[in-house]
């Protein structure tokens, strides 16, 4: 008999919050830890756009369908609309505001897709830049089949998807070219 | 669109747990990926007084094999989707994987959360109906299994009371000569199935010894048409077989319609996934159709 | 030609060029100002109790439980907020039509399944929606009226007690001898087609921040809205909370409003004295006689507005999208704005998804009854429709549902020949969420015209592209005007885009595929379709729908050289995706001979910007919009060269400028600045800051056509076993004229046919027989996603006109072509009659005769 575990758990202290009561969360949002108190039934995004100030990461729908509010938590694309800030206690996320280079330029996937002119009105853009970081970590060369259907999951109203895909395209060449990711 | 009041409680043990379900019964809720659980209550359509977050009890984030594969509670999709043992042991969860929802949701969202909720539209209920999983439940009172059989009760409605926590979900061991397979069509992609199917045969010498055809999204619950099962028994794994029983579950089906598809329209699609699961899964163990 | 005109179209320049848009460098960094972000210190949140039943009165309404929740600021009735405000009054009226005045909440009767009720005003949205599940409202149910048959049915319940039934508007049009060429011709094809309901969708729901100046009272709005300068008069208007009498002597005594009222009252009639001549009063008549209390509303708001000390102000930074859905005021935006007076504190409201579904806005549920006269060769003679459009429950303002009519009846006969055409249109109430525009809110005629056509083709034993062919305008034959009244130029090339696209199809190779696709156990087919739309259209275009309605369509802008040398361009467009500042940049510096970033965009907020009735809708921001920045730019220009040309000691004729070089022709080496030339300015006059330069316009294009136009093609497969469906081919022949910024166009053209497919194969705004709404969340109102939407093929023609500023608009045809081609491809596929808008995969294998229906 083999067993595996993830540890994953935010917390190995137990606790018990009434409604009105508020939690002491630590959560580390693209470097900065940030000691936040909250209501356990407020949402990551709201968290993360309100308490913390990073109005990046957009609400398009709150219930887990457009993507827009998707983020980084531990490394894994999350809709930060379907979380509890109180979740991600002890969590590291990054929010599209996480994703330039040290130097203040562009990191390659947000220059591809000013190159692909990916975006129009660009509400959905946060959860799509996510959601390419995470496809291109995993999978550094995706066919266009591959990124059409990772990106499946987020909703983009402008676009007809084509230029996004040409941006996800033309991140693939550019960091396989030289540009780190 | 903002979650209602509740208290919260975050145990880091199942005892614990399940002392807070004992004390707060009907109203309390088990949190653990959350991805079914937050659009219902940020629609407001629930509004438990209590969530018990299970997030951070360690013993229920495992996947053991014996005698099949056991998933624990807080295995969420996307490591169950990585896992070469659930691969090997309960190939057609691995087969589902791709259907249930997006990327960004599987990374939240738990296998045996997805049981609980127990949406006739999920894939993962059909599996356990399809596999004949087994359900470990526990309560402060001690802790009882029962089949998938009788888990699934109707309209997101299981035989969990609401004492109890659904631990684990245990898989039986896959058949060296079984070939499973699940299918389904969607509206878009990601999208709850207008019709699914989870199927499995067993072909160990030329003639099909066991069959399983579990349908998900043509009524509350998971259904299983034991009368083309039936059909499928003796049979070699050859497209006219498939057909033959593909016949018979239309003749048994008798599927809702909604706004996304008919009645009818279900029933075509049923028959049609049926012959094309029934191939795949034929093709996995290398049987030709 | 111009100097800007020649680099234009030779590549130089900017205009013309793919420019990468200036506006990521703040979204791709998540520091984008969307509305949700502005967020004031102790700002309030609200959340609006809205209907459950499609239908009710109102008995009582119990707040009590609700105001005494802590974090409650207050709990606004539907009444109370009434008390306070007026009603929207109609704007657009019509021979024939009635538009029902109602107010910011609903008070003794609901109408939709989330019509606004109450209003809660909270320390958070989470303590806003705690308190509304506590507010206890007595209703009693009535019918509903769920459907266009429900509302043509004599004896139902009605929505509005003032209207005869549930038909609000009857309007008519008839062009040439319909009668006798339908006497005459070989045939008559009659048909129904129908569309279902859709709704628009932006990525960004509504959203209103009022700020509250705590000491002087004034409103700082900050908004999702399309036209800012409409909602700041709307509120302005609908808060005159005080009599009219009052008001009036307030301003009799107030003597400079009152010359600052008269004088651009004088000016408004100078300017548009032949427009108001010609305005026909039968609409007003027609409202009055349904509803005569409009006339002391108008007296109420109309001395209130001229009596008031101050004016809110909008501001609208970036806007997550609209496609129309945010050109209207609504009920909300006045509802909150009140609130937030009433309190004297800062309110926000963001929309959420469920409200944006129920009443974010809703379009193009309608129904044609067709008859099109063609002789036995083909050729067209004339069309007949009665179309039916319902507009769901509270008319749009200021334009309702009935502005749609008024376009058909231009629009209807296409880019062929017709020779008489008759229009009736009846405009319906019903129990649902507000019509609102969409994206080329017309687009029905097209899917209807277009289906015919190819069901006509099909009568007579024609290929539908030999129909087509056969009854283009064509130049050569080409008629001035059409027989709807607005005139035709060059820019009428539809005939050159259907035969491009014919080029571009294969038709031997289809044959293969449709073969290929049965041996699959699929089908095939292949739909085209062809539109013209008025973008920004001839200068009659308005005039001939409804003569005198052009009065507010001129476009505003003003170019700035300020003290410092800065060059600032001043937009009444209220961009939302279409990339306006990268283009208004493009066109601005070519003109001033400046690098593009030397230019700065100033746009949406209304205290710097024009006045402007429609703000950015109806694809005029690339033909007029970019037009006037053009005008203003070389006006400014010129004005510079003019002072540089003494300071360089030359003649104005030998200035150059490039790249902000200004110099004497030749001599590059000894050039000045605009910042040398502003400061001069300054110096002289004796200005220390803002403008030295300065140039406004208002602008209503050029030339006689101002025609869009696009061929579509769409190639369609469609499994038989499953209905699911693909689009291996999609291809778009489009003549905007010259291109702006390709980048964008692409764009725009690709992001309308993606709402296009939606319409066709996803998306159906879902209300059962009661009317209670049944795709009330994104899991049942289906967007498409990158796995359902192609790759767009996209073909430019480019007609340019003797005319400059002769870019036409782009934002609406995809969206407009779309629906048609596809229905096409799915009729060729089939071998069926399509007569329906919406094929989900199980109406797809009705029509294939695989299933029936349940």
């Amino acid at each position: 008999m083999s067993s595996s575990s993830s540890s994953q758990s935010p917390a190995s202290r137990s606790v018990s919050v009434d409604p009105d009561a508020t939690l002491d969360v630590s959560v580390t949002i693209n470097g900065d830890t940030h000691q936040l108190v909250i209501e356990p039934r407020r949402s990551l995004a709201d968290v993360i756009r309100e308490d913390v100030g990073l109005t990046g990461t957009h609400l398009g729908c709150e219930h887990g369908v457009c993507g827009a509010c998707t983020v980084m938590v531990n490394g894994e694309p999350s809709r930060a609309c379907l979380m509890l800030a109180v979740q991600a206690d002890g969590a590291d996320i990054t929010t599209i505001e996480g994703l330039a280079n040290d130097d203040g330029s562009m990191h390659p996937i947000q220059q591809a897709m000013h190159e692909a002119m990916s975006f129009q009105c660009a509400f959905c853009s946060p959860g799509f830049l996510m959601s390419t970081v995470a496809l291109l970590r995993d999978n550094p060369s995706p066919s266009t089949d591959e990124i059409r259907e990772e990106l499946s999951g987020n909703l983009c109203r402008c676009t007809g998807y084509q230029s996004i895909v040409d941006g996800v395209e033309t991140a693939v060449s550019l960091i396989n070219s030289g540009g780190a990711a | 669109m903002k979650n209602p009041p509740f208290t919260y409680h975050r145990p880091t043990t199942v005892d614990e747990a399940l002392a807070l379900l004992a004390e707060f019964g009907d109203d309390g809720k088990v949190l653990a990926g959350g991805q079914s659980l937050l659009p219902v209550m940020a629609l407001r359509l629930g509004s438990p007084e209590h969530i018990i977050d299970i997030g951070s009890i360690d013993e229920l984030a495992t996947i053991t094999v014996g005698d099949g594969v056991t998933i624990g509670a807080m295995v969420r999709h996307a490591e169950a989707e990585k896992s070469a043992d659930i691969a090997s042991q309960a190939p057609l969860i691995a087969a589902a994987m791709p259907y249930v929802g997006h990327r960004a949701i599987r990374s939240r969202g738990t296998v045996v959360g997805s049981i609980a909720h127990a949406d006739g539209a999920a894939e993962m209920p059909a599996v356990c109906l399809a596999t004949g999983a087994t359900m470990s439940i526990a309560s402060a009172d001690g802790t009882r299994e029962v089949a998938a059989a009788d888990f699934f009760q109707g309209f997101f409605t299981t035989a969990l009371e609401a004492n109890e926590l659904l631990t684990a979900v245990h898989f039986p061991a896959w058949s060296p000569t079984a070939g499973g397979s699940v299918v389904e069509i969607a509206r878009r992609h990601g999208d709850y199935a207008m019709c699914g199917l989870a199927c499995s045969i067993d072909v160990p010498n030329g003639t099909i010894t066991e069959a399983a055809l579990s349908f998900f999204s043509v009524a509350g619950q998971p259904i299983r048409v034991a009368e083309a099962e039936q059909a499928l028994i003796g049979k070699p794994a050859t497209e006219s077989s498939f057909a033959d029983a593909a016949t018979v579950v239309a003749e048994h089906l008798d599927p809702t319609g909604d706004i996304h598809a008919t009645a009818n329209y279900r029933r075509q699609l049923a028959t049609v996934l049926t012959r094309r699961g029934l191939a795949e899964a034929a093709s996995r163990i290398g049987v030709p159709a | 030609m111009t100097d800007t005109q020649d680099r234009q179209r030779s590549g130089l320049g900017f205009v013309g060029q793919r420019v990468k848009r200036v506006e990521d460098e703040r979204f791709l960094r998540g520091a984008g100002t969307y509305v949700a972000d502005v967020q004031p210190d102790g700002v309030l949140h609200a959340a609006f109790l809205r209907s459950p039943y499609p239908h009710a009165t109102i008995n009582s309404i119990n707040v009590n439980k609700a105001s005494r929740l802590d974090g409650v600021a207050k709990v606004f009735t539907g009444a109370e907020l009434n008390d306070v405000t007026n009603p929207f009054l109609p704007f657009f009226m019509l021979e024939g039509l009635y538009t029902p005045l109602y107010k910011c909440m609903s008070d003794d009767k609901v109408r939709h399944v989330g019509d606004v009720v109450a209003l809660v005003v909270a320390e958070s949205r989470y303590i806003a929606e705690d308190a509304l599940e506590l507010i206890d409202v007595d209703y009693t149910e009535l019918p509903s009226i769920a459907s266009i048959d429900d509302a043509l049915t004599p004896g139902r319940v009605q929505l509005w007690d003032k209207a005869n039934g549930n038909v609000l508007g009857d309007i008519d049009a008839s062009y040439g001898n319909v009668d006798e060429i339908f006497a005459k011709a070989d045939h008559v094809i009659t048909r129904t087609l129908d569309c279902p309901r859709q709704t628009n969708q932006p990525m960004e729901t509504r959203g209103t921040v009022v700020e509250v100046d705590p000491q002087t009272g004034h409103l700082d709005i900050h908004n999702t809205s399309q036209a800012p300068h409409m909602l700041k008069w709307a509120t302005a208007a609908l808060l005159v909370n005080e009599g009219g009498f009052k008001n009036l002597g307030k301003f009799v005594k107030n003597a400079e409003r009152r010359s600052a009222f008269l004088g651009a009252a004088k000016s408004f009639v100078t300017t548009n004295k032949e427009k108001l001549k010609a305005s026909d009063p039968a609409g007003q008549k027609s409202q009055f006689e349904k509803d005569k209390s409009m006339v002391k509303h108008q007296m109420r708001m109309a001395s209130g507005l001229l009596a008031a000390d101050d004016y809110p102000t909008v501001k609208a930074v970036d806007i997550g999208g609209a496609f129309g859905s945010k050109g209207p005021v609504t009920r909300e935006d006045i509802a909150v704005a009140a609130a937030a007076k009433q309190l004297g504190r800062s309110v926000q409201w963001i929309e959420d998804r469920v409200e944006n579904l129920q009443d974010g806005g809703q379009a193009r549920e309608e129904r044609f009854d067709v008859s099109i006269a063609v002789d036995a060769d083909g050729t067209l003679r004339g069309m007949k429709v009665d179309a039916y459009l319902d507009q769901g429950a509270y008319p749009a303002f200021p334009i309702s549902s009935a502005i749609i009519p008024q376009l058909w009846k231009l629009y209807m006969p296409g880019p062929y020949n017709f020779e008489a055409f008759e229009l009736n249109t009846k405009v319906l109430a019903t129990n649902k969420g507000r019509v609102v525009p969409y994206r080329g809110p017309w687009a029905n005629e097209t899917f209807m015209r277009e289906r015919m056509l190819d069901i006509v083709a099909g009568e007579l034993g024609m290929s539908p592209a030999d129909l087509r062919a056969k009854n283009v305008m064509r130049e050569g034959s080409m008629p001035d005007a059409f027989i709807t009244g607005p005139s035709i130029d060059e820019t009428m090339s539809v005939a050159k885009t259907l035969d491009r696209a014919l080029e571009m199809i294969d038709f031997d190779q289809l044959e293969e595929d449709k073969a290929a696709a049965e041996a699959r156990g699929h089908k095939l087919g292949l739909g085209i379709a062809s539109y013209h739309e008025a973008a920004p259209g001839p200068p009659n275009f308005f005039s001939s729908a409804q003569p005198g309605s052009d009065m507010f369509l001129y476009e505003d802008g003003r170019a700035e050289v300020e003290a410092d040398g800065s060059i600032k361009m001043y937009t009444s467009q209220s961009p939302h995706g279409q990339s306006h500042q990268t283009t208004y940049m493009q066109v601005a510096a070519d003109e001033l001979g400046v690098p593009m970033e030397d230019v700065e965009i100033v746009w949406g907020n209304t205290d710097r910007t024009q006045f402007s009735f429609l703000g950015t809708g109806g694809s005029r921001g690339g033909p007029l919009g970019a037009g006037v920045m053009r005008m203003t730019a070389r006006e400014v220009r010129n004005q510079v060269v003019e002072v540089a040309a003494d300071m360089l000691e030359a003649a104005s004729g030998d200035i150059e400028i490039v790249d902000g070089n200004i110099h004497v022709a030749g001599v590059p080496a000894k050039g000045i600045t605009y910042a040398d030339v502003a400061a001069k300015v300054a110096t002289d006059k004796r200005i220390s800051s803002g403008a030295v330069f300065s140039e406004e316009m208002k602008y209503e294009g050029v030339g006689n056509g101002g025609w869009s136009v696009a061929t579509h093609v769409a190639w369609v497969d469609i499994d038989l076993e499953t209905g699911m469906v693909e689009i291996p081919r999609y291809l778009v022949v489009e003549d905007c004229g010259p291109i702006i910024n390709p980048g964008v166009v692409d764009g725009q053209v690709r992001g309308g046919v993606a709402q296009g497919i939606g319409a066709v194969f996803y998306e159906k705004h879902h209300y059962d027989d009661n009317a209670n709404l049944l795709s009330a969340t994104y899991m049942d109102y289906l967007i498409p996603t990158a796995m359902e939407i192609p790759e767009i093929d996209i073909e430019h023609m480019e007609t340019l006109t003797s005319g400059e500023n002769d870019a036409r608009g782009t934002g609406e045809g995809g969206m407009i072509g779309a629906p048609a081609a596809l229905t096409n491809a799915v009729s060729d596929a089939l071998g069926v009659e399509v007569h329906e808008q919406y094929l989900p995969p199980y109406r797809l294998l009705e029509l294939a005769g695989v299933i029936t229906p349940d």
